[in-house]
């Protein structure tokens, strides 16, 4: 059995300065989420705090949520989706009170999508990292 | 009427001059292989000029907007090159959904401000038949956060459907609503000459189709078309000498509350904020919405009018879905016939171009395509107010105008 992953071709986040805290900590499997100068958790992150125009710090986040909506996607936006099950693509709001997007999926090996039945608007979640490439690990959020 | 903020009170003098818009122009709609974006444009303008009955050294103005397929940073001059024509006054608006009544917001204010006396304000694009796979995804990334999105998969489809799903759980509204406005404007849509779906279908067609992105079937969805539309905007004193029945801006308004959909607070905060648009526009018109006659709304997904309809108080929270199961947006015994072209879900997509056509073609008493291509008679008798408007990104900003059949009283 080879060690080689498959390339991955779904789309990858645009790396930019901005992002690097947050992305180097997802790489060690933790949720950063940045926070203003008196300490009230945003998202996304970004160079300076949204209306303050203040520095940015972070927290280390909790990695549990609630499900405000999902969409079950059946078709993709690129051609790497073609030929995969349909879809969770959901907007979860963390307990630290920001809103974040993400897929939902199953704690198996490899995170595949949760069944559509499954899938409900409030239901209980926790964050798991999805280590995509060797530089990208994606938050996703599993049932608690 | 109210005094208003003084920005409203601003917004009515400036109308109060008289902005008309003296001619409407639309192409065939489709898929016109072959024709290029630059030649949908210059076809389009000549049939607008001829509607207006004047030459195109008559006018001195234009604004444009984007291609999908042709890039260029100098969109409104490169197609002032393709026409032989130097305007004294060209501009682009680039805002999604929202340009087009924002070209109009432009020209009015070039004529305000004695830039031009009469603009054109054109748009079309060949986005079915030239666009690459890779600006297909170049568009449906725009829609995402680069970073913090895209990676997840999100199309646009399902960037609205995560907007609509949550609408429908606080509101408990069925798909069969949705649903309900593809049938509703694909009875418009069989009478409108260019209309690319002209097939009456009903709330089960639309449940039977296959799913896109929860909650959408593929008929929910806007198309992906070729096609051209233009608008004539100019002073009520130069329009007395034109061709055409003018119509008149009443009133103009725009709201934002979110570009990125994680970044939307709640769908309250949606709905006010793209409400703003046609709720101000309504009130520098010094109009209710019972006054309205006709509403030209934006229709990206079958969801779209609905929590617009909502925004701009013509329903309440969460009506709009049994509004329109009910028929009021239906031009045959409907209380407020809405999108009488059959909007982006079955004419065409070329942003709200074909909104604003519509709305001055019912206001001018001329909604009627009986033996043009088999189209038939969308006229809504007496039309006096109708409401149009764009929104861009997932229900992200929007524009709305009010349109009269009237000038503006002299106050």
């Amino acid at each position: 059995m080879s060690d080689e992953k498959p390339a991955y071709t779904k789309p990858l986040p645009d790396r930019r300065p901005e992002g690097d805290r947050f992305w180097e900590a997802a790489k060690e499997h933790k949720f950063l989420l940045p926070v203003d100068e008196s300490g009230t958790p945003f998202w996304y992150p970004r160079a300076l705090s949204p209306r303050t125009l203040q520095p940015v710090d972070y927290i280390e986040a909790t990695g549990t949520g609630t499900v405000y909506t999902y969409s079950i996607h059946y078709f993709g936006p690129t051609k790497a989706y073609k030929g995969e099950p349909p879809y969770a693509v959901a907007l979860v709001d963390l307990d630290e009170g920001v809103r974040v997007m993400t897929n939902l999926v199953k704690d198996e090996p490899g995170y595949p999508t949760l069944d559509p039945e499954d899938v409900e608007i409030g239901m209980k979640v926790r964050v798991v990292f999805h280590d995509v490439t060797d530089e990208i690990s994606l938050p996703k959020f599993t049932p608690v | 009427m109210s005094e208003g903020t003084p920005d409203v009170r601003e917004a009515r003098r400036m109308l109060s001059k008289g902005i008309a818009i003296a001619g409407v122009g639309e192409t065939e709609q489709g898929k016109l292989d072959g024709k290029g974006s630059f030649q949908l444009l210059a076809e389009v303008t000549k049939t607008t000029l001829d509607d207006a009955g004047v030459t195109l050294d008559e006018v001195d103005g234009m604004v444009t907007a984007f291609s999908f397929v042709e890039s260029t940073l100098m969109h409104s001059t490169t197609l002032c090159d393709y026409l032989g024509w130097a305007p004294g006054y060209f501009s682009s608006v680039a805002v999604g959904g929202a340009t087009a009544p924002l070209m109009a917001v432009q020209a009015m204010h070039a004529i305000d401000a004695g830039l031009a006396t009469a603009v054109l304000c054109v748009r079309g694009d060949n986005t079915r038949s030239g666009i690459s796979s890779s600006g297909m995804m170049a568009m449906a990334r725009e829609m995402s956060h680069g970073a913090f999105e895209a990676p997840y998969g999100l199309s646009t489809i399902g960037g609205y459907g995560l907007l609509a799903q949550r609408y429908m759980y606080e509101h408990d509204v069925s798909g069969e609503a949705l649903a309900a406005v593809v049938a509703t404007q694909s009875e418009h849509a069989a009478k409108k000459w260019n209309a690319m779906l002209r097939d009456v279908v009903t709330i089960e067609d639309v449940m039977n189709d296959r799913m896109i992105a929860t909650p959408f079937h593929g008929m929910d969805c806007s198309l992906v078309s070729d096609g051209a539309a233009a608008f004539l905007v100019t002073t009520a004193e130069r329009a007395k000498d034109m061709k055409t029945k003018p119509v008149y801006i009443a009133g103009v308004g725009e709201g934002y509350s979110h570009q990125y959909i994680s970044q939307a607070d709640s769908v309250d905060s949606v709905r006010q904020g793209l409400g703003r648009a046609g709720r101000r526009a309504m009130e520098v018109a010094g109009i209710t919405p019972q006054d309205l006659d006709v509403a030209e709304i934006y229709d990206s997904f079958s969801f779209t009018p609905l929590i617009a309809l909502e925004g701009f108080g013509i329903c309440g929270p969460g009506e709009a879905g049994d509004w329109v199961m009910e028929g009021n947006g239906k031009i045959d015994g409907g209380t407020l016939p809405m999108n009488t072209h059959g909007g982006l879900i079955r004419q065409a997509h070329l942003g709200a171009m074909h909104h604003i056509v519509e709305a001055a073609l019912q206001l001018r008493g001329e909604a009627d395509d009986t033996g043009v291509n088999d189209g038939g008679n969308r006229q809504v008798p007496d039309a006096k107010f109708a409401i149009s408007n764009g929104s861009g990104g997932i229900l992200a900003a929007t524009s709305a105008l009010v349109l009269s059949s009237e000038p503006p009283s002299a106050s």
